[in-house]
């Protein structure tokens, strides 16, 4: 981080840095640390459990909507055209996944630039990048990304980058309120008088500072994503050729009432991955808070 | 609400109902998804129209179930040795439900609107001038002889409008008249609200003694396919017809009250299949579509994809009607033959392709697609399927030629001159028509045996032409049939004659009864 920045705050010693003390406060959060298990036991799955499984999750493999159980092969079924669930499962977290994080760091990029400009430089920047924001916080999230993945082709990337685009103004509130309340703090002053540029003193020096709530921020947002993703694909705006969660779920069901896993299995994917960023979100805001450190 | 009042309605009728006799009187609900334009089906086509207008509207012939034409306002009609006239001669006591008789007149002036402004041109191009020697006989003189006409005659293609209410020189198409039609037809509208309902009322003078069976028809509109199927499973309503999906159907078959059935849409003969684009460079030499054929197992897609709903379809005239020939190629799957005509073809390495689709009816085109990506990676052909969000970009798309394979579901419409000859001549590749040769396929034997098909009065010689036509299709293959549209129809089994001729719903309900009161 920013330890060998001379303009940095220093603490004492160095068993004292910030994002030492942070984990051990993590650490002692039990939700949090299974929480970040499961993420982490859900992340190596999606990466080689489809190697090691290695089923073709678009290979039609047996008759259409075979319950789970009906044959040691297929443990979970297949869907209505006779596609594998695990593998399906297992190949489609990792665009899931994927979905889920580009968007959250396109969500950060957007948000952390135009929230620290408006923050650090106030007055009329200010004024109209936070007019700018308001318009793209009044937009209806979802319809506005449906807008784009519309006219633009339904692709994974498309999907990203239209989750990026309607989440981002959260963030970009956040890290004004961050640098407004940083900017004015006596380091900064120290800075400035030093004769830092703005870009050093907002990059180097007050980023930093503001850093833990935006990192909480963003491991909120890949949950978001991640739900979203799902939400669209739902609503059949999915990309067919790219096997994910959300697709498996909006491709089958049409067939809810006569078959549940198609439809059951990805969506609990989905809930615990969810579930395993929002404990790990939230161990994480724990930790970095001081306020709460005596809990 | 106004829903809640036509409900009304129908409980009230259902209480009167058992003082009736139980083979006459009483309602019937039709249940539909689709709010049709107007009610004039001169000038529109489709079934949303078509179901209301043939009951409005009576017109010269009728079908059973078996192609054959029946008298309707025409009592008799006789074609010319020559072929180039055919002579109706009308019923005398027909009247239109303002009263006025219907005549001659009415006849010659509602075939040559239809000619002019209905969509289906090849219906009535060859007529020239229709005679009306008398009030009841009209003369149809043709260009060229015209064996589809006896069926373009049906009640679907050619309502016969009242000239005295359509002769006024405003444009058919916009008339006033279209939403409160005269006809003379067995049932008269009582009123029509788009999106909601159309009512029509039993014709008291209708011309066939006897008939119409029923006192009221009520077609109740309603988008979501879910809420239809709980009116029938609730009796609330008494036909559901035009259902695809296995989902739908299997429900109403659970159902122990109604019977379904998927007869009643042969005249319609629609037809699920995959489009080439011949134009393509990976797919101009016909070993490639050849391969891709042998790749895909129709009975897969019929019996596990659509769930046994859907029947195979080998050809481009649909397997119920007296044209289709059985000797067709079948191209049942061969995964070695296929990946050897890849071969042969040069593409040994195999090819990346994208897949078109209609949105809207996933198990008849998105599913069948997702099928192609999974099956055609056997023979090395590496499928990107291309969804469309709406149906305006997919038909852009499809009729601007920028695609290479696509999901297509077209109608027959009776007679292959109708609805077959469209897809296969070169005269009509037509870019930025739907439904035209969007293949881009040209053969000039195939133009010349179609257009002699046409004008060949005699069926026999006929189905030797359409015979022929069909073995160099099958070959060439600028089109994969793959099944029928497996539409349905879940009725009350208490519904005494139910729609199951050539046109099902699309021809007049005038001999629907109870079998017993409702």
């Amino acid at each position: 981080m920013s330890a060998a920045d001379p303009a940095a705050p220093r603490k004492a010693a160095r068993a004292e840095s910030p994002l030492r003390e942070a984990w051990v406060m993590f650490r002692r959060n039990r939700p949090a640390m299974a929480g970040l298990a499961l993420l982490v036991l859900i992340i190596l799955a999606t990466l080689y459990g489809a190697l090691l499984y290695g089923g073709d999750p678009y290979e039609i493999v047996w008759a259409p909507h075979e319950p789970p159980g009906a044959t040691p092969e297929f443990p979970l079924g297949t869907d209505y055209l006779g596609r594998d669930i695990v593998a399906g499962l297992l190949t489609g977290g990792g665009p899931t996944l994927a979905v889920g994080a580009a968007a959250a760091l396109l969500t950060m990029l957007i948000g952390v630039t135009i929230g620290a400009l408006a923050g650090y430089f106030g007055g009329a920047i200010d004024n109209l990048l936070m007019r700018f924001t308001e318009f793209f916080q009044v937009l209806p999230a979802l319809l506005f990304a449906m807008v784009l993945v519309t006219l633009f082709s339904p692709s994974l990337t498309m999907i990203a980058i239209a989750i990026g685009l309607v989440s981002w103004p959260q963030t970009a509130r956040l890290t004004r309120a961050e640098f407004l309340k940083i900017r004015k703090l006596e380091y900064v002053t120290a800075a400035r008088a030093i004769g830092a540029r703005d870009g050093r003193i907002m990059w180097r020096v007050i980023l930093p500072n503001a850093l833990p709530p935006l990192i909480v921020s963003a491991t909120l947002t890949i949950g978001v994503a991640i739900l979203f993703e799902a939400g669209l694909s739902f609503l059949g705006l999915g990309d067919p050729n790219t096997m994910s969660w959300g697709l498996m779920i909006g491709a089958n069901r049409a067939y809810i009432l006569s078959a549940w896993w198609p439809v059951t299995f990805p969506g609990l994917a989905i809930f615990l991955t969810v579930f395993a960023v929002s404990l790990v979100g939230d161990g994480l805001n724990d930790a970095f808070n001081p306020k709460l450190r005596e809990r | 609400m106004k829903f809640a009042r036509i409900l009304g309605g129908v409980a009230a009728l259902a209480l009167l109902s058992p003082f009736a006799a139980a083979a006459d009187g009483g309602s019937l609900v039709i249940l539909s998804t689709q709010t049709p334009r107007h009610l004039n089906g001169a000038v529109q086509s489709g079934t949303a129209t078509a179901v209301p207008s043939t009951q409005l509207f009576a017109s010269p012939l009728r079908y059973d179930a078996e192609w054959n034409p029946q008298p309707y306002l025409a009592e008799s009609w006789a074609v010319s040795e020559d072929g180039l006239s055919v002579t109706l001669n009308l019923v005398k006591n027909a009247t239109f439900h303002d009263g006025k008789p219907v005549t001659s007149e009415d006849v010659a002036f509602s075939i040559m609107t239809t000619k002019e402004h209905h969509p289906f041109k090849s219906m009535f191009a060859p007529v020239e001038t229709i005679e009306t020697p008398d009030a009841h006989t009209a003369i149809i003189r043709l260009s060229k002889p015209h064996p589809a006409l006896l069926l373009a005659l049906s009640p679907a293609l050619a309502p016969v409008l009242p000239k005295h209410v359509y002769g006024d020189g405003q444009d058919p198409k916009s008339h006033p008249a279209n939403s409160a039609p005269i006809g003379s037809g067995p049932f008269m509208l009582e009123s029509f609200t788009p999106g909601e309902a159309t009512i029509l009322k039993k014709n008291p003078n209708f011309f066939r003694e006897g008939y119409p069976k029923l006192d009221e028809i009520i077609i109740r509109i309603v988008k979501d396919e879910n809420a239809l199927l709980i009116a029938m499973e609730n009796g609330e309503a008494d036909i559901f017809p035009f259902m695809t999906s296995s989902n739908s159907i299997k429900r109403m078959q659970g159902v122990e009250r109604l019977t379904v059935t998927d007869q009643g849409y042969a005249g319609i003969g629609p037809i699920n299949w995959l489009a080439f684009n011949t134009k393509s460079e990976k797919l101009s030499d016909k070993r490639v579509r050849q391969a891709i054929a042998y790749a895909i197992d129709r009975t897969f897609i019929t019996k596990a994809l659509m769930r046994g709903v859907a029947q195979p379809q080998r050809g481009p005239i649909i397997e119920s009607s007296p044209f289709f020939d059985a000797s067709i190629p079948a191209y049942d799957v061969d995964l070695d033959k296929a990946k050897a005509l890849m071969a042969e073809a040069g593409f040994a390495d195999g090819m990346e392709l994208s897949v078109d689709y209609i949105p809207g009816n996933d198990e008849q085109q998105k599913n069948v697609a997702e099928y192609l990506k999974s099956q055609l990676k056997k023979i090395g052909i590496e499928v990107s399927v291309r969804p469309s969000p709406d149906f305006p970009t997919w038909a852009g798309r499809v009729s601007s030629h920028d695609f290479e394979l696509t999901m297509d579901v077209v109608f027959n419409w009776g007679d292959p001159v109708i609805g077959v000859h469209r897809t296969y001549l070169s005269t009509n590749i037509v870019p930025g028509v739907i439904w035209s040769n969007t293949q881009s396929y040209a053969n000039a034997k195939v133009d010349e045996i179609l257009n002699a098909a046409a004008v060949e009065g005699d069926p026999e010689e006929r189905k030797a032409l359409y015979a022929e036509f069909q073995q160099i299709v099958g070959d060439e293959l600028p089109i994969y049939w793959l099944n029928a549209s497996p539409y349905h129809t879940a009725y009350d089994s208490r519904l005494g004659n139910p729609p199951m001729t050539i046109w099902g719903p699309m021809s007049p309900l005038d001999e629907v009864y109870w079998k017993e009161p409702k």
